[in-house]
């Protein structure tokens, strides 16, 4: 039997995948209760305790350890991952909804569309960087050359999302709308709109995380206040300690609402979709 | 047709999609209140004049006029043209009276809101579904839809409304009584009902006006008996599916098909020379019986019970399936042996002949 040899085989494979996937963070999860400040990120945990979340929200005594300098750019990422999901999102949007009508050099522009997701990350936040300084005047900032680095980089995802909702879109409810004597303006506002929102907030959600943690881009591009990534990678070159750990976990459980939020407002749109795919069955 | 009563006129209207004509050059005129149904097979461009009529799409050549203006160039919002789509077309996040609401609540022009709860209402007590005015449109069956579409649609107040073949998405008992209804609605309402349909049934009962569409053409418009009695090419013949159609040469007086030489009174201009006679014309006889008009061997293969007759399938020496058809109110059905030769024939005074040299 075929599947007695292979299905071992696969198990395997996908117990391998998960640790890989899931190890670091168990590691890193497990090091962020070391002791402090004394203990290293290392093992083993000398005792068990929650001094470097207390650490990070300045609740210890000084030590030699300085605070990790990640407020101020924390609040920057959060600000930049926002207006780069809008931004993205909208163009998307708009993008996929030109797609849906063949023009001329649509094939083209396509490829030009998805292309600028392979390009070299560094590259383009130096390109960037070069273009704005030297040729337009613009002084690189985070919310300058990052967010339009970020922007360029989460587009295409947002309008791949969004292609793909608009392909299996039924336009004649947009005709029976203005059949109805409603504006096309409208239409999109009362039928169009609410129909593709579930694709909509996937689009959101992946702008946001891919800007939140985007390093490459970033590094040229945001000038001299840094975003997370980069205020991060700033305290590995002097000393690596378990705030840093705790820090990742706190990061990560932030991810987890975020996509518990994602999770909640497609649950609530996802009845919506049904009906539209009902309806598509017996068309 | 005079001018104070046309509702709307096409005029050399054309649309091509790629090398493929849609539409090629269509010349139609609509009285103001009345059913038009539109037949036409598959392709042959039924669904683009429509959608040409309803503004979601441009002529290449050609104007439309609606109401005494000309709504070429005027977008589909903007035209008061109520669309009804096979497949419903519903929103599917809103509500039965949301659905019929949507045109009054987001049209151009403002409409007070206990104006819109009553004309709602009101829209759904005429397509019968009062008391479903809460549910999800998951939540009715076909025909429900259906009549959810037609009153958000009628609730407008359009003088003419499009149906693209309404009735193709509903089981065939339904539709039956689909038709009656929107007859009806129609007779209630001032409005001039366009209904695009593949089926010659549907466009035979439904419509005050049938109009014949192939090959992007009108080929023939008239009131169901006209064209049920006197179609007036072979296409329309075809498309009716009532008729026999046999190749021959046709020559002024006479006609020679695989059934003989038979005269013919009158012979219609046509393109090619076609003889037709109606399935329920055609006669059944025993090999050796004296036949006085025209006379075809053909092998007996089936029959098919329709309730109120049935059908006799033959098959003639040259493979072609010839049906006749027994009205039961006519006598008992035959008991006809699978296989055996009969002999058809018919009063050739009832065969309806096109030809080349026909006279127009």
């Amino acid at each position: 039997m075929e599947s007695k040899i292979l299905k071992p085989i696969l198990a395997v494979y996908v117990g391998l995948f998960l640790l890989f996937l899931y190890g670091p963070f168990f590691v890193l999860g497990t090091l962020s209760f070391q002791q402090g400040p004394e203990g290293g990120p290392q093992f083993p945990i000398i005792e068990w305790s929650t001094y470097w979340y207390r650490h990070l929200f300045g609740m210890v005594p000084p030590s030699r350890i300085a605070p990790l300098p990640v407020g101020e750019a924390l609040i920057r990422s959060l600000t930049l991952a926002f207006m780069t999901m809008v931004t993205a999102t909208v163009l998307g949007v708009m993008a996929a909804q030109a797609f849906r009508k063949r023009f001329r050099g649509a094939g083209v522009v396509f490829y030009l569309i998805v292309l600028g997701m392979m390009v070299p990350g560094v590259l383009t936040g130096l390109g960037t960087s070069l273009l704005a300084n030297n040729v337009l005047g613009i002084e690189r900032h985070w919310w300058t050359t990052a967010f339009v680095a970020h922007v360029v980089y989460t587009f295409p995802f947002a309008f791949l999302v969004m292609l793909a909702i608009l392909n299996r879109f039924d336009g004649s409810v947009e005709e029976a709308s203005w059949s109805l004597g409603v504006s096309p303006i409208r239409t999109f506002r009362k039928v169009t709109f609410p129909l593709i929102f579930p694709g909509v907030l996937s689009a959101m959600l992946f702008a946001f995380t891919l800007s939140f943690d985007e390093f490459p881009r970033t590094l040229f591009a945001s000038g001299r206040d840094q975003t997370l990534p980069l205020a991060i990678y700033g305290t590995f070159s002097v000393e690596i300690h378990p705030n840093i750990f705790a820090f990742g976990v706190m990061t990560t459980l932030f991810s987890f609402a975020l996509l518990a939020v994602y999770g909640i407002l497609m649950g609530l749109s996802v009845r919506r979709a049904k009906k539209q795919a009902m309806q598509e069955d017996i068309a | 047709m005079n001018q104070m009563n046309s509702i709307f006129r096409l005029e050399g209207v054309s649309r091509q999609y790629g090398d493929v004509a849609a539409l090629d050059g269509i010349n139609f005129e609509a009285s103001n209140n009345e059913y038009i149904s539109l037949l036409g097979p598959s392709g042959s461009g039924k669904t683009s004049l429509l959608r040409v009529i309803a503004g979601f799409e441009k002529p290449d050549s050609g104007r439309v006029w609606f109401e005494g203006r000309d709504i070429t160039d005027v977008p589909a919002h903007e035209r008061g043209i109520g669309f009804v789509f096979q497949n419903f077309a519903l929103f599917p996040h809103l509500t039965v009276f949301e659905n019929v609401a949507f045109g009054l609540r987001n049209g151009i022009k403002e409409v007070p809101q206990d104006e819109i709860t009553s004309r709602v209402f009101e829209a759904i007590e005429m397509v019968g579904l009062a008391g479903l005015e809460d549910r999800g449109t998951e939540q009715i069956s076909g025909g429900q839809k259906q009549r959810v579409a037609l009153a958000r649609t009628l609730v407008m107040q359009p003088r003419l409304v499009l149906l693209d073949e309404p009735l193709g998405a509903l089981d065939a008992n339904l539709r039956d009584r689909m038709q009656t209804e929107l007859r009806a609605i129609r007779e209630k309402l001032d409005v001039t009902f366009l209904h695009v349909t593949g089926s010659e049934t549907e466009a035979l009962a439904m419509g005050d006006t049938v109009a014949v569409l192939d090959a992007g053409k009108v080929i023939q418009s008239g009131n169901s008996s006209e064209i049920y009695d006197a179609p007036a090419s072979p296409d329309v013949a075809l498309f009716l599916n009532r008729f026999n159609l046999f190749d021959g040469v046709a020559t002024g007086t006479t006609f020679r098909g695989p059934f003989g030489q038979v005269a013919t009174p009158v012979v219609r201009k046509a393109s090619r020379d076609v003889y037709a006679i109606r399935y329920d014309r055609v006669q059944v006889f025993n090999m050796g019986d004296a036949i006085p008009g025209p006379a075809l061997d053909a092998r007996y293969v089936a029959s098919e019970y329709l309730g109120s007759s049935i059908m006799y399938f033959f098959e003639a020496a040259d493979g072609k399936t010839v049906e006749a058809e027994h009205h039961l109110s006519f006598g008992d059905p035959q008991d006809y042996k699978v296989g055996q030769h009969y002999v058809l024939s018919w009063d050739p005074a009832q065969a309806i002949v096109f030809g080349q040299e026909g006279a127009e």
